[in-house]
């Protein structure tokens, strides 16, 4: 049976003595060995693999191709799957990672059982980190290729699990991105609950007082969007609520959270004030940034969200001096505060998870040479937002700490824990994006409030890759902001009239300037916030070597993560400005709903297989198994093992453990992946 | 001179989710190491049964390296932990039959350590080079045995289902005690774990010995370096369970032959 195959080498597969009779009860494979245009081409020698596999036992077919996943390379495959009554494939190109939903799909489409496919990963694996030696490349490529061909003969055909798909979702983090994105869900139907560790949505947003470049109020655009989601009926709200464990997946997510008591009844509160306008205590009000008072019973901001107080105890006297006090309980006439609230566990369903989980500024007092936290007049840019802002400390006024005088000569420190490869915990060595930007506003605004204000601004290169973004900051130069290349290696306070002397090299000119400020604003970074390893551990999504978390692919998937059914959005994954926030919140959005759109959603069946003759009923593998997949029941046969397939995740972990060898992994048997060993090392 | 020149093969079984991410990641970053490892992909690090990390050895490896998710970030929750115990009971399986555990290696790498796969990868390789073939290596110790019946015999050690029982239940045994509310302490059941497999030895020497060639007890003992008593001991055990019989009798003393096929006995 001859087959013409233009250009491409094929070897014709029924030679010697093996008969169509003989071929027709084993298994009848097709190999493709991609060249991924160059790059698997340019190192690897590709028709040297596809020959050193074309006379193997079991293949039909071999063939190279330049692009495997194109239109092109899925047709040869499907037309061979059809002309030549292939009954598996096996495809040597890129990482399974990337392509093997393609190829499962193509399967689907020809009419094969899409777990008759296995690939080699002759890119990622062996081109990419193989390049200096070509011979090697190819020899291991050939080895990786018959790997596959000797899994691929023992492969058999699987059917889907079927889940059931609840039709929520959850978002976890209430800044701006998590807002965005629960706005989007709730207007395509989807019932989201939105989870805030803090008291009120709002997030970072919510503290600054203008946005780059077009100098929008922030809170201005923000607080229509935090009453859309009180008012939209598809949104849950649950501030003052942190996420404590996630199970189940994709379609069917089982998420604890726990509620922290208020202390107020959100429901009768009117946020009127009175209660604490009457209470004793106060305490540094961190939406200040520590810049101002506020009392113990309080309400982080003026357009919070839900409009409730919420009771500090670390500062009540009812909580510090023992149930006394209580004068917010007798002034509130609604009788909204409740002393008797208790921590609160609440379950809920979803069917898909949106992380926004946003950033912590970086700690500027880990700079030690800067002074933070040491000498008053060195402020952080965060700081510089709330001590600008008409609600702040000083009600708009620009003015210095240490006299609440206004200052005259401001100087900005670019870079202060980002870019920086003295941070030594992995994170700071990335650019964090929005810095630039806003010391460029932020600069802006002193001069637009004080224009004979001198200002400087100290930075390792002015970063202003946006819409609208080079030219608000040749607007700041045109103002007469001075920008320097170079950053300064300390801050010295002169201790009587707490004014900083900055010296730096300006590396356009070589010049040294030694100049003193009555204000120092230095430029943090964002850093993956506090407890995002913990919650990453509870959603099993990666993290990336930043510390923030690990998108699906850093081009195609960016809103993903590597678990279905779990979405990112805004700074979680990656700091970014405001406007990226968003977009990636309704990336994040779009793609949740579509999986919540449809009604099953199918998983990989990899579950095992308990031989009821060979199990003994030991108990290990339900001893091993973290999510009750597999249980030991009384049968007529004695105590036998049983699966449950839809908690049993597909791990492996009791077939490698079994004690009786009673137990068959499905897709990944103890065969396939022998046969895979021998092959591997088959060849030099 | 040849130590110079000689290239290890390595197989490496990666998780799906972790390593294998990993793995990829560096070569997207291209990031270039040794050509010698060879991946074997599995859903958790989990999966790899010890006699998986025992069969590339028989299959021609000189090297196997099993790498997971860093402890707490396992997609499935506690697999990785499992993966330790293993690796470290096939080291005393590997110890007991005299190969250099040094052959097999375990380590840890987020999808997000492309730089520390590589780097991984790398030591392994020269270590490995530096080691030399495992074929050309005798089994350390006074074993007067080959390698190839070494390496049969870790096999089916680790098939053993006393030895699976206890495994499976070790880092339970150490982080709860026994049923009986017993404590355990580490240095205890280490040496624990090392007379149950210094036992198995002499149980799967028998077995795997018997299955290749009728002999008499006297002929196992010096082929395993063991006394005749305690060969002698597995011998009758063996024969009661019916996996041993009487082959023939040759100058009075019997020679014994496996009545079962067992799963090794082909790799001799």
């Amino acid at each position: 049976m001859g087959v013409a195959h233009g250009e491409v080498k094929a070897e014709a597969p029924h030679m010697g003595g093996i008969n169509e009779a003989g071929c027709g009860r084993g298994p009848r494979i097709g190999v493709y060995v991609c060249h991924c245009g160059l790059n698997i081409a340019a190192t690897v020698d590709v028709a040297r693999v596809r020959d050193a596999v074309a006379g193997l036992p079991g293949v039909v077919v071999a063939r190279d191709n330049k692009y495997t996943c194109s239109e092109v390379g899925q047709k040869t495959i499907a037309d061979d799957i059809k002309n030549l009554n292939l009954d598996r494939v096996v495809i040597a190109s890129c990482s399974p990672r990337l392509h093997e939903r393609t190829f499962r799909e193509l399967m689907a489409r020809s009419g094969l059982n899409p777990f008759l496919l296995e690939m080699a990963n002759i890119r990622e694996q062996c081109s990419w980190v193989h390049g200096h030696d070509r011979e090697a490349a190819t020899r291991k490529a050939v080895a990786l290729t018959r790997a596959a061909i000797a899994r691929a003969a023992l492969l058999e055909p699987l059917e889907r699990n079927v889940g059931s798909v609840t039709k929520s979702a959850m978002v976890i983090g209430g800044g701006v991105a998590g807002i965005s994105a629960a706005l989007y869900l709730a207007n395509m139907g989807v019932k989201t609950y939105l989870v805030e560790r803090e008291p009120s949505i709002g997030g970072h947003m919510a503290m600054l007082d203008k946005t780059f470049p077009t100098l929008d109020c922030s809170l201005c655009i923000l607080s229509p969007k935090m009453v859309e989601v009180r008012e939209n009926s598809n949104i849950e709200l649950l501030s003052y609520t942190e996420v404590r464990k996630v199970e189940g997946q994709v379609g069917s997510f089982k998420v604890e959270l726990l509620r922290k008591p208020r202390y107020i009844d959100e429901a009768k509160c009117v946020a009127c004030g009175l209660c604490a306008e009457k209470c004793p205590s106060k305490a540094p009000d961190e939406f200040n940034r520590g810049y101002s008072e506020r009392k113990a019973i309080y309400i982080p901001f003026p357009q919070a969200i839900p409009a409730s107080y919420v009771i500090d105890p670390n500062y009540c006297r009812y909580f510090t001096r023992g149930g006394k006090c209580r004068v917010c309980e007798k002034i509130c006439e609604r009788g909204a505060v409740d002393f008797s609230q208790r921590e609160e566990i609440v379950t809920l369903d979803v069917g898909a998870i949106v992380i926004a989980t946003g950033f912590e500024p970086y700690d500027a007092s880990r700079k030690t040479q800067y002074g933070y936290g040491r000498f008053p007049n060195v402020i952080t840019s965060l700081d510089f937002e709330r001590i600008i802002c008409a609600d702040g400390p000083t009600h708009g006024k620009l003015k210095r700490p240490s006299d609440w005088e206004i200052p005259r000569r401001i100087a900005f420190i670019q870079c202060v824990g980002s870019r920086d490869e003295h941070e030594t915990d992995g994170a700071g060595k990335y650019c964090s994006r929005v810095c630039c930007m806003i010391t460029a506003k932020q600069a802006f605004m002193v001069k637009e409030k004080y224009p004979d204000a001198e200002v400087y601004v100290y930075h390792t290169d002015m970063r202003t890759a946006g819409k609208g973004f080079e030219e608000f900051y040749q607007r700041g130069r045109s103002e007469g902001i001075v920008f320097v290349r170079g950053k300064p290696g300390e801050i010295v306070e002169n201790p009587e009239d707490h004014s900083l002397r900055v010296v730096a090299e300006d590396a356009d000119s070589g010049c040294i300037l030694d100049l003193t400020f009555d204000m120092v604003v230095l430029a943090i970074g964002l850093r993956p916030p506090g407890g995002l390893v913990e919650l990453a551990q509870k959603l099993n999504v990666s993290r990336s070597a930043d510390g923030f978390l690990l998108e699906g692919h850093p081009k195609l998937r960016p809103a993903e993560t590597s678990i279905e059914g779990i979405y990112l959005a805004g700074c979680a994954q990656f700091p970014k400005d405001i406007p990226d926030s968003v977009a990636q919140a309704g990336c994040a959005a779009a793609a949740a709903a579509g999986v919540l759109a449809s009604d099953r959603i199918e998983m990989d069946p990899l579950n095992p297989v308990v031989d009821e003759e060979l199990c003994i009923g030991c108990r290990l593998c339900e001893k091993l198994c973290p999510y009750g997949g597999i249980k030991v029941e009384k049968t007529d046969k004695g105590f036998k093992a049983r699966v449950i397939e839809l908690a049993c995740k597909g791990c492996g972990v009791c077939g490698a453990a079994c004690s009786a060898r009673a137990i068959k992994m499905r897709h990944y048997s103890d065969e396939q992946i022998y046969a895979q060993t021998a092959a591997l090392l088959e060849v030099g | 001179m040849e130590s110079e020149t000689f290239e290890p093969k390595i197989v490496a079984f990666l998780c799906n989710w972790c390593s294998y991410a990993g793995a990829d990641l560096a070569g997207t970053s291209r990031l270039y190491y040794p050509a010698n490892v060879r991946a074997i992909r599995v859903m958790c690090s989990g999966r790899v049964d010890p006699a998986m990390m025992i069969r590339p050895f028989i299959d021609g490896a000189d090297g196997v390296l099993v790498l997971g998710c860093h402890f707490g970030d396992c997609h499935y929750l506690t697999g990785n932990y499992q993966t330790d115990q293993r690796v470290r009971i096939v080291w005393e399986v590997l110890r007991q039959v005299g190969v250099d555990p040094g052959r097999l290696h375990l380590d840890w790498v987020s999808a997000a350590e492309g730089a520390r796969f590589a780097e991984i990868v790398e030591e392994f390789c020269n270590r490995m080079r530096h080691m030399g073939p495992l074929q050309a290596s005798l089994p350390s110790g006074p074993l007067p045995y080959d390698l190839p019946l070494a390496l049969a015999i870790a096999a089916e050690i680790v098939e053993g289902e006393r030895f699976r029982w206890l495994l499976g239940r070790l880092r339970e045994l150490r982080e709860q005690g026994s049923v009986y509310g017993e404590r355990i302490d580490a240095a205890r059941l280490e040496q624990l774990v090392r007379d149950v497999i210094a036992e198995e030895y002499v149980r799967a020497g028998v077995q795997v010995l018997a299955a290749r060639e009728p002999l008499s007890v006297k002929d196992m003992a010096s082929k395993l370096g063991l006394a005749a008593r305690d060969v002698l001991k597995q011998v009758a055990y063996l024969k009661k369970r019916g996996v041993l019989d009487i082959y023939d009798v040759r100058q009075q003393s019997p020679r014994y032959q496996s009545t079962t096929r067992i799963g090794v006995d082909d790799l001799g």
